[in-house]
């Protein structure tokens, strides 16, 4: 095994030309893709202008008014209300499919199921502090 | 895992805490939302109690006593600044719930918020203490800062905090953008987040080598960066004093200490990393460990910069709040010449080892800084708009001691124990940066250390002529000063200079030598640097030198983790 030295580090131009060459062909590609598409269909689509063309829902009802208009607060409440259970899950879901391969009778195993247990508590007082809060009430 | 586990109970039993502390100001019934800040003061207690006698050691790290020490300091100056920020959340709402004016409603509430999220803040103070690797300690750094944007923010109901908050909190970002990419250096460079695992590898590297390599330099050089905004020294400097003006006067004393500690935690295990592993017996430390070079210059140039800026700016002020940021600035600098300095060889104690005495320092400016902030806090006039103003400028401390003798006895203490006055406990503690940069062999440093001392007495002494020896001018805002009705903050003032008086009066009974006894010995064994053990070196670096294209021979580096392809 060897250390890599301060001469070998990617730190010079010759080394990215050979390493990270693919990744500059990728994203020139990508940004190639991106700008020859909206440049070709520019050239060679059909363009026509016109009021009802130009409308957002050209097929659609006609819009009303402006589309900055406030929106309740409440829907971001329920946004990080959402979030706080969606983690929840997304960190239960692991834990739950390695739970067979977990015994509870050694000390590890204790400790991974006070972990959980501790986690759903801070879960549990999310919710209980969201409920007092009244997110949860839609009058 | 588990054994790592066992040294986290202090953080746990806090956020345990904050999580019940976030549950009773919700209450209906007005005893058990004033049950907040006991409960979060016994937390505090039980966790540092548990910090002190149940931190295990943690033989793998090269600064193994820190978390120890860092764990208590944050739970005992914690306290202090609880007290302090007790009456605030929810002052004006609580009023006009006893006067029957509304009816309560848990939505417009803020103690439970307020109270909890000091209680994060501290925990991650703690985490911070007890990092071992880059992500630990980058979420650490987050869960101190976070809860403090929010806290300036809900300080007061005024513009001015939401102002605050939101330049405090774009600037935080920012600065944790650069530690962060700084982090990502360093694991880019030596392939590993773990500390120790860094350090060897640096080390392992430079006797290779025969220097730092440069993108782990780079690294090195952001995160310091970076810190510097938690720490508000120079290049970071700029929201110190708006963000302090603009936050209540408890918050503003919160933030003087909170993340100024987890800044210093993080620099010093960032720094022991690479840093201390230099020890040629010829180089510029004379044997006592010194920093590679450019690292060693860019801290020295943030030092001087910082204790220069933030006395000569404080002098400038006319409002005590914006001298005592600036002065929060420039004591950074103090502090800086002693991380410069460094732990030393392995076992050194107090005057001679920096990292010591900056523990020892932010024990000493946590208690004076937040005593000099409760009497801030403790001092309020109704304005002709009948809008509560609390202290802030100088013309309402001018003859303090007419209406208020204690407090202004505890301000001019608090000054004169920030300058350093010598038989107060600043002078004490300002004692060990001196000797451990002389120690590290930083003589300029160590001067312009003292010429600022001098400088910084110009300002110190004015807050204490002020409030000692002038009289009330004509503008009546002294006469109108009446004092808040919260015992606690009076509580964290008269506690905090106390302990400042005692730690220096108990040692001196006890007719031992100054730095042999606690709390400057538990400073002293806080900082104390182990030698690292050796490591093996296992950097996941793409095997450099090849062309691309050539048969790997299965000697490369990554030969360990992936089975070498045909």
């Amino acid at each position: 095994m060897t250390i890599p030295t301060i001469s070998q580090l990617p730190t010079t131009l010759a080394y990215a030309n050979n390493a990270y060459l693919p990744i500059l062909l990728l994203l020139l590609s990508a940004i190639l893709f991106a700008v020859g598409n909206v440049t070709i269909s520019k050239f060679l689509g059909p363009s026509r202008k016109g009021k009802v063309k130009d409308a957002t829902y050209e097929s659609g009802v006609n819009p009303i008014g402006s589309a900055r208009k406030r929106f309740n607060v409440r829907f971001y409440l329920i946004a990080m209300v959402f979030l706080v259970f969606d983690i929840e899950i997304i960190f239960l879901f692991p834990w739950a499919v390695t739970f067979r391969n977990l015994d509870m009778t050694t000390v590890d195993g204790g400790v991974w199921l006070g972990r959980i247990f501790f986690f759903i508590f801070t879960t549990i007082v999310a919710y209980v502090y969201g409920y007092r809060k009244g997110v949860f009430k839609f009058d | 895992m588990t054994e790592k586990l066992a040294t986290l109970w202090p953080e746990i039993i806090l956020f345990t805490c904050a999580c019940v502390v976030m549950l009773l100001g919700l209450s209906e019934r007005l005893g058990v939302r004033r049950l907040c800040a006991p409960v979060s003061a016994a937390g505090l207690l039980i966790a540092g109690l548990f910090a002190f006698y149940k931190t295990p050691v943690d033989p793998a790290a090269m600064l193994p006593n820190l978390p120890v020490f860092g764990k208590v300091l944050a739970a005992g100056i914690g306290l202090l600044i609880l007290g302090l920020l007790t009456g605030i959340p929810d002052r004006d709402y609580e009023a006009r719930v006893a006067q029957g004016r509304t009816r309560f409603d848990p939505k417009r509430t803020i103690r439970s918020e307020f109270y909890a999220f000091f209680l994060f803040s501290i925990t991650g103070l703690m985490l911070c203490a007890g990092a071992t690797n880059l992500i630990w300690l980058f979420l650490a750094l987050e869960l101190t800062s976070l809860p403090t944007y929010v806290m300036v923010a809900l300080s007061t109901q005024r513009d001015k905090s939401l102002e605050a908050a939101v330049k405090y909190f774009f600037l935080g970002a920012m600065a944790a953008a650069v530690f962060l990419f700084g982090f990502v250096l360093l694991y880019g460079a030596t392939g590993s987040v773990e500390l120790a695992q860094i350090g060897a590898t640096l080390r392992h590297q430079a006797s290779v080598e025969g220097g730092i390599n440069p993108i782990a330099l780079a690294g090195l050089v952001l995160g310091i960066l970076g810190l510097c905004f938690k720490i508000a020294a120079v290049p970071m400097h700029f929201y110190t004093p708006d963000v302090y003006q603009g936050a209540a006067s408890p918050v503003a004393g919160m933030l003087a200490f909170v993340p100024k500690a987890a800044g210093f935690f993080a620099l010093m295990l960032l720094l022991t990393a690479p840093g201390w592993g230099w020890m040629q017996p010829g180089g510029p430390g004379g044997g006592h460990g010194s920093l590679p070079t450019p690292i060693g210059e860019i801290l020295a140039i943030i030092a001087v910069a910082s204790m220069t800026l933030g006395n000569v700016l404080a002098i400038m002020q006319t409002s005590v709040k914006r001298l005592l940021a600036y002065s929060s600035i420039a004591h950074s600098g103090y502090m800086l010449v002693a991380l410069l300095a460094g732990p030393g060889r392995p076992g050194t104690l107090l005057p001679e080892n920096g990292y010591s005495a900056i523990l020892f320092y932010l024990l000493s400016y946590g208690l004076t800084s937040t005593a000099a902030f409760a009497v801030l806090a403790l001092l309020e006039r109704k304005g002709p708009d009948g809008q509560v103003h609390e202290a802030d400028d100088f013309a309402d401390i001018r003859g303090l001691r007419k209406k208020h003798p204690a407090l202004a006895w505890v301000l001019a203490l608090s000054a004169l124990g920030l300058m350093g006055f010598p038989p107060l406990l600043g002078f004490f503690a300002k004692l060990p940066l001196f000797a451990s940069g002389l120690a590290g062999g930083h003589l300029v440093l160590v001067v312009i250390l003292g010429l600022n001392s001098a400088v910084a007495a110009f300002y110190y002494l004015r807050i204490v002529s002020a409030a000692l020896l002038e009289s009330p001018d004509a503008s009546g805002h002294a006469e109108g000063m009446v004092q808040t009705p919260f015992r606690g903050r009076a509580l964290a003032g008269y506690v905090g200079v106390l302990a400042m008086v005692a730690m220096v009066v108990l040692p001196l009974l006890s007719a031992g030598s100054f730095l042999h006894v606690t709390p400057a010995s538990w400073a002293s064994f806080g900082g104390t640097y182990k030698d690292a053990a050796p490591l093996a070196i296992a950097p996941r670096l793409p095997s450099p030198a090849k062309p691309m294209g050539a048969a790997p021979t299965g000697e490369g580096p990554m030969s360990e983790d992936a089975p070498a392809r045909p």
